[in-house]
């Protein structure tokens, strides 16, 4: 066994850490007050290329392995989770079906832009009535001529008002439910498609999450996003993993950025004639946040080796989702305490984890749906 | 042009440091960074190379294994090789020793410019440029803010001096030292991220270099590390007390009078 990142892995996070440090960080209150999205950030930070971390290197991509992701989406997490999810989006989930079906067409015309940042892109799964149920997904793709029209309103998409591409969930057949699932591409500009209302969010400010609007929408049939119909969930679930793990990772980066801030705080914070990092109660949250997240960290990067190595990992994967963000949730939590009051006030940046630590509940799937997953997997049929 | 960058692997500002019982050593936390002026020497090699197309850049640093990370950080940002001289046969932190040995390496690999940062941020003795220079018997211009290289053979560089500035021309080969102002380092590219993680730094023997032993003692005798010492802590901030802003001014002349002596 070997629990040491290589020379060349530690070499990458510190640099990874130093250039979000340099460009993101300065920011990070900033882009939470004025919950707009920062094109100033985005274009300084997109034009170094580290969108195309995981794809290949003839793409534009660096090919880099999963550790090395889980790495970077956790650095990014640390610095602003807003930015992060952005950042992310189209690193990850809004391009990934361009990448492993789109035609050459397809693929020049979005997603080697959406590497190099030129465009945002995003993904639609959630409805108004349809979340972790993919199989109440009421948006609808019918055969019509040499393509399909899309009719449906999709939620809580990150990105989704300032998108310029879509991957977009739909049944093309409502009578097989998971079965008639599909993903279809959307370009911004095609008749129909129109964003709605913007969620006001309690967190991950600074990245613009809305309504999509697909009204008799018309795309040609190579925007179809499979080789074969209705696999779409089958699809879902290749990447599935890789996306609860990530969210694990930015869990576990916010959690580092409020235990970093919790540290400095206390070493500084007189109380009784003494810095409260000499209290024991105060030493006691620190052994105890620590001791979580090198637990956390540990599960994520067993379960990004094994995802790297492709051998099963949809339980360690789920497992590592729900532990980070439940530790996530603890060390803001414990960093609200060591601040006192100042906790509360909205110049300081507690409040800021606070908030942000909440949305890595749902996002990667809610720990209820995931739970009862391990649950029933480990159990097996009875 | 052959570029030489000599740079320094240094304790980051944010580690914690302890002097260890001895008094004459430290113990640093594993926090390190490349010194904050050898960036600026880095960034002004990577220009003259868009300048000047044929040109190679190659970055070296006397240190430990440990400094690689600091060499790879030179190759992200655009130069060409990298060699680090291992001091593990001779971990003297001497600033004569140094010199010598990276004055060696720049007899052995040749050079029409050599640039390093002004000061290292942790010792802070800012002689290491002018002590190399005087070894290769070159040129040598400190702090500079300003390098523009003329046909390849000479520089016009400016360089600060009490209350201004001062434009200097000089043959090359020169060694300069840089400084907070000459540049903007940059931000590595992802793709420079992966070529420096990929990429093979030679570790030299220094006594390859054509330097002798007895010479390095020989340095190192001159000087003698006694002792390392912790600034004084820092008097309690006092709180001068007063009704109005006028009594709290007359209290405090009477303090800086009375009691700081100060006026």
């Amino acid at each position: 066994m070997d629990f040491m990142l290589t020379e060349e892995q530690e070499f990458f996070k510190k640099t990874v850490t130093d250039t979000i440090d340099r460009i993101v960080t300065p920011k990070a209150q900033e882009i939470d007050e004025k919950d707009e999205f920062p094109w100033d950030v985005w274009k300084e930070f997109t034009k170094l290329g580290y969108i195309g971390l995981r794809y290949p290197e003839e793409m534009g991509g660096m090919n880099a392995d999963k550790i090395m992701c889980m790495i970077f989406y956790e650095e990014i997490a640390r610095a602003s989770v807003g930015f992060a999810q952005s950042v992310i989006m189209n690193m990850l989930m809004g391009t990934y079906f361009l990448f492993r079906f789109g035609n050459d067409a397809i693929k020049k015309r979005c997603l080697y832009p959406a590497i190099r940042g030129e465009k945002i892109a995003t993904i639609c799964f959630t409805e108004d009535q349809s979340g972790s149920d993919l199989g109440a997904t009421r948006t609808t793709a019918v055969k019509d001529g040499s393509g399909w029209r899309i009719n449906g309103t999709k939620m809580w998409i990150t990105s989704g008002p300032i998108c310029d591409f879509c991957t977009v969930l739909a049944t093309t057949d409502p009578s097989k439910g998971l079965k008639g699932l599909n993903f279809f591409l959307v370009e911004e500009g095609t008749e129909g498609f129109s964003s709605g209302q913007t969620i006001n969010k309690l967190g991950c400010r600074g990245s613009v999450t809305g309504e999509l609007v697909f009204d008799n929408v018309w795309v040609p049939d190579e925007n179809l996003l499979g080789k074969e119909l209705g696999k779409g969930v089958v699809y879902v679930g290749d990447i599935l993993d890789e996306v609860r793990l990530m969210t694990g990772a930015m869990a576990l980066g916010i959690a580092k950025g409020a235990y970093n801030e919790a540290l400095e705080y206390s070493r500084k914070r007189i109380a009784f004639g003494q810095p409260i990092a000499k209290f024991q109660l105060i030493r006691e949250k620190f052994a105890e946040m620590d001791t979580l997240m090198n637990a956390a960290r540990m599960l994520l990067y067993y379960g990004s080796w094994l995802l790297e190595n492709k051998m099963d990992c949809r339980i360690i994967a789920a497992e590592a989702k729900i532990l980070a963000t439940e530790v996530c949730l603890k060390v803001v939590d414990e960093l609200t305490r060591i601040y006192g009051a100042n906790a509360f006030a909205y110049e300081y940046t507690p409040q800021r984890y606070f908030r942000d630590a909440r949305f890595l509940l749902y996002g990667g799937g809610t720990h209820e749906v995931l739970k009862d997953f391990i649950g029933r997997t480990l159990i097996g049929k009875l | 042009m052959n570029i030489l960058v000599f740079v320094k692997q240094v304790a980051d500002s944010e580690a914690k440091i302890i002097i260890k019982a001895d008094n004459k050593s430290l113990e640093i936390e594993n926090k390190y960074t490349l010194n904050f002026f050898d960036e600026f020497a880095i960034e002004e090699a990577i220009k003259i190379k868009e300048k000047f197309k044929d040109s190679q850049i190659t970055v070296c640093t006397y240190g430990s294994k440990r400094s690689i990370e600091a060499l790879r950080t030179a190759i992200a940002m655009g130069a060409d090789r990298a060699f680090l001289i291992d001091n593990a046969q001779h971990p003297y932190e001497n600033s004569i020793v140094v010199a010598a040995i990276l004055a060696s390496f720049a007899k052995k690999e040749g050079f029409d410019i050599i640039l390093c940062g002004r000061q290292a941020m942790d010792d802070e003795n800012a002689h290491l440029g002018s002590m190399i220079a005087e070894f290769l018997s070159i040129p040598h211009i400190s702090a500079i803010l300003k390098l523009e290289i003329i046909d390849g053979k000479k520089a016009r560089v400016e360089n600060e001096i009490e209350r201004g500035r001062a434009t200097i021309e000089v043959a090359l080969p020169t060694l300069f030292t840089t400084q907070k102002g000459l540049n903007e380092p940059r931000v590595p590219l992802i793709t420079g991220v992966m070529k420096a993680m990929k990429v093979n730094i030679p570790v030299i023997d220094p006594f390859t270099l054509g330097i002798l032993k007895e010479d390095l003692n020989s340095y190192s005798k001159k000087i003698k590390l006694l002792s390392y010492e912790l600034p004084a802590n820092r008097p309690p901030v006092k709180i001068i007390e007063g009704e109005t802003p006028e009594e709290k001014v007359n209290n405090l002349i009477k303090i800086l009078k009375d009691e700081a002596k100060a006026l």
